[in-house]
């Protein structure tokens, strides 16, 4: 789906040169999860950047779905985007002019699709977000989790094969972002959509297929995980139901299981598990077969 | 992306910064209108000068005169008058001949009751026709109806109240147009020129001069035209030669000598060209001779060269605050583009194309200009019918305010029109650069920036 050859970065600031990619090459399946860590400054939002096209590499080439982007001009980069990459950005974006529904249509509305079809798309992207009884509401009445699953729904809504992310969840507390990364799990499977995320927490990465660990814009490991675990959860210790968002107005799909603990769908299954999952933030591979057989 | 969602966009846009848009609205406001009612005093001039002019006379019509007697130019005689009536496009040439010693009055009724002094000129008989003197009843002057007793003329329309009764004295003496009895009657001339013989009968210079009578014909009346002159109203038309052969005879009885009688030219002809447009070619060619002329197209030709200049300066001071106007839309579309940066980001990171991130700050930057014109168009028109209706009043105190005709300020359909695309027009143009500054945005840069 992506590959990326020999592709480097170099800012210039005056006479200093800073190298923030070098001679980085992967390669990513459809359909994957992958994640982007590293310390501070290591090159990751840079790397995201290339791979999105939305700045030039210095050297070597970014091809999406077998076209060369790195070769592309502003418009084409433009009808390409609309047509194949979603995205969903720490500081949320929203257009603050802009009803939740008008957000989450916007990319459609860049695609032309007629204003009564869009909005019906958006409107169950939304529904899906949990935000069906939000749809009127600006992002400005919204709290932070719930202008992230406004432009969680919009990255989705036109069914993109590549979604680009970069440390989606930046801005939320722990229980906001469970809630999320679940959203982004559950949509990147039912669509079969290729997403990669970059974060600094390697916490977030127990569900990836792949993690990349960069530092100093080389990639420190590249690792494939076997059996990712489906769903993600609370660290050990911070489990409290009264700390969870509770806009959620309707159950995406699946009815809850457990009455006791107030979360939703396959976290709802998998609290009972935090024990394990606990173990494998120290071993993925290992942790997560573990958490397989849990189940 | 649809132009619908495009105009929604840009729409929303202005609305929700509505104090601003609002002021730069009232910039194009002030601007539309100051040009629009700043030219429409101008057309007002125009407009006034041809409902003058047109007043005054016929357009298509060149007087020629030759008062000087030069010798250097040619005598203007009937040769002459055909000389200048072969010129391309003059359909006619005719003297208005007003016979310089005939002199004498009009009678009618038993033993010459009814008395008139009326105007009688002597014409080519087939011209007045094609000098355009309408007919209310008869027919026109024809050649042949020289020879006979009687002398074939033409009437005014109220020639008949020309005649005073010579019995009564007074107002009962007069009648006049429109003048009824006590019961509101209309009454009537006391001489029917259609139908009471008329006789046009010569003073008598000396005791034992003869004096001559002739009895007039009646063969047409003349719809009464202002702009042809008081002989339409109350005047007598002859045939040129038929008055020249009674002022002839008028002479021998009173024993008027004049040896050059036959040898003099007319000192005004009148020129009928056949259309307004080419009054001034052949009114240059009848110059040529070295005669003096007079024309209304001439006069209207001076006049319009005057509201020309003056709608100028006007229009001009009108187009500065125009201009003020579109640095203020400029100025506003910059300032929205600062505001906007991010979400200029955000558009094209989803995918907007860089020619709708255009067309959408052009459209916002037309929208403004678009509607300031509107109601700038709006606003010009009140203010054009304030101006009419007070204008009259405040001419009296301003002398400076132009005002000829009946109204001080006309907005014809075309004024408006342009003043609408005009306005538009330069909305869009200072739209421009702020649109290709948001074109240029780095949509990274953009979406960095907190
Ligand atoms: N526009 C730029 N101009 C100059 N240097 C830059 C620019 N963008 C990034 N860099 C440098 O490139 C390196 C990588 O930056 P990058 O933003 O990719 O880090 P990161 O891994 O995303 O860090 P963080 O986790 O803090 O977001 C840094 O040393 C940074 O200073
Ligand atoms: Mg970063």
């Amino acid at each position: 789906m992506i590959k990326v050859k020999h592709l480097r970065k170099v800012y210039r600031t005056g006479k200093e040169k800073v190298r923030a990619l070098d001679d980085i090459s992967l390669e990513l399946g459809k359909g994957e999860f992958c994640c982007i860590v590293g310390a501070s400054g290591s090159g990751k939002s840079t790397l995201l950047n290339q791979l999105a096209g939305l700045e030039k590499p210095t050297r070597g080439s970014v091809t999406i779905d077998g076209e060369n982007i790195s070769e592309m001009n502003e418009n084409q980069l433009a009808a390409f985007r609309q047509k194949k990459l979603g995205f969903v950005f720490q500081s949320y974006n929203l257009l603050p002019t802009m009803t939740a529904l008008e957000n989450v249509a916007l990319p459609l509305m860049f695609k032309g699709v007629p204003r009564k079809k869009r909005e019906k798309l958006a409107k169950e992207q939304l529904k899906k977000m949990g935000l069906g009884k939000r749809v009127r509401h600006k992002p400005t009445e919204m709290s932070g989790g719930q202008q992230q699953r406004v432009g969680i729904a919009r990255a989705f809504v036109g069914k993109p094969a590549v979604i680009f992310a970069d440390e989606p969840t930046g801005n939320l507390d722990s229980h906001t972002t469970v809630q999320v990364m679940n959203a982004i799990l559950e949509l990147i499977r039912e669509y079969q959509i290729t997403f990669v995320m970059v974060t600094h927490e390697r916490d977030l990465a127990v569900c990836a297929d792949r993690i990349i660990t960069l530092r100093d814009g080389k990639v420190l490991r590249d690792e494939r995980i076997e059996h990712p675990q489906k769903a993600y959860i609370l660290p050990e210790g911070e489990q409290d139901s009264d700390l969870d968002d509770h806009s959620w107005d309707e159950e995406p799909d699946k009815k809850k299981t457990d009455t006791t603990v107030e979360l939703i769908g396959q976290i709802g299954q998998t609290v009972h598990r935090a024990k394990t999952v606990q173990e494998s933030q120290n071993n993925p591979n290992e942790g997560n077969s573990k958490g397989e057989q849990g189940k | 992306m649809k132009i619908s969602d495009l105009l929604s966009l840009s729409f929303e846009n202005l609305r929700r910064r509505k104090g601003r848009t609002i002021l730069t609205i009232i910039g194009v406001v002030v601007g539309t209108c100051s040009i629009v009612v700043m030219v429409s005093l101008g057309i007002a001039m125009n407009v006034g000068f041809d409902e003058m002019i047109s007043e005054w006379g016929d357009l298509t019509q060149i007087q020629v005169y030759n008062w000087t007697g030069n010798t250097e130019v040619p005598k203007l005689d009937d040769e002459m008058v055909k000389t200048l009536a072969s010129i391309e496009h003059v359909k006619v040439a005719t003297p208005l001949y007003r016979p310089q010693y005939l002199n004498g009055q009009l009678f009618a009724g038993k033993n010459d009751r009814y008395q008139a002094y009326a105007e009688i000129l002597g014409i080519y008989p087939e011209a007045a026709q094609e000098l355009e003197y309408q007919l209310v009843s008869g027919k026109y002057l024809t050649e042949a109806s020289t020879s006979g007793k009687k002398l074939p003329v033409l009437v005014g329309q109220y020639t008949g109240y020309s005649f005073t009764d010579t019995k009564k004295r007074g107002d009962s003496a007069y009648r006049w147009q429109g003048q009824t009895d006590a019961r509101g009657n209309p009454l009537d001339p006391f001489v029917d020129v259609e139908k009471d013989k008329i006789y046009f009968k010569t003073y008598k210079n000396e005791e034992n001069d003869e004096q001559l009578s002739y009895e007039l014909d009646v063969v047409g009346v003349m719809l009464e035209d202002y702009k042809k002159g008081y002989i339409t109203s109350q005047g007598v038309l002859m045939d040129l030669d038929l008055i020249k052969k009674l002022e002839k005879e008028y002479m021998r009885a009173n024993g008027i000598k004049d040896a050059n009688y036959d040898k003099q030219g007319y000192s005004e002809i009148y020129v009928k060209v056949d259309d307004v447009d080419n009054v001034e070619q052949v009114e240059k060619a009848i110059k040529e001779y070295g005669y003096e002329t007079y024309s209304m197209s001439s006069e209207r030709e001076n006049m319009q060269e005057q509201s020309r200049m003056i709608q100028l300066i006007l229009g001009g001071l009108g187009a500065v605050s125009l201009f003020v106007a579109a640095l203020s839309i400029a100025n506003t579309m910059t300032m929205a583009i600062y505001e906007r940066t991010r979400e200029i980001g955000v558009m094209k990171v989803l995918g907007c194309k860089l020619g709708k991130i255009r067309q959408m700050f052009l459209l916002e930057a037309g929208m403004i200009g678009f509607v300031g014109g509107l109601v700038g168009i709006i606003v010009s028109y009140l203010l054009s019918f304030v101006l009419n209706y007070f204008g009259p009043m405040l001419q009296g105190a301003i002398m400076m305010l132009p005002m000829y005709g009946s109204k001080m300020s006309v907005i014809p359909l075309w004024l408006a029109a342009l003043g609408l695309l005009f306005s538009t027009a330069i909305g869009v143009v200072s739209g421009i650069m702020p649109a290709n500054r948001a074109v240029k945005i780095s949509a990274l840069e953009a979406i960095r920036h907190e």
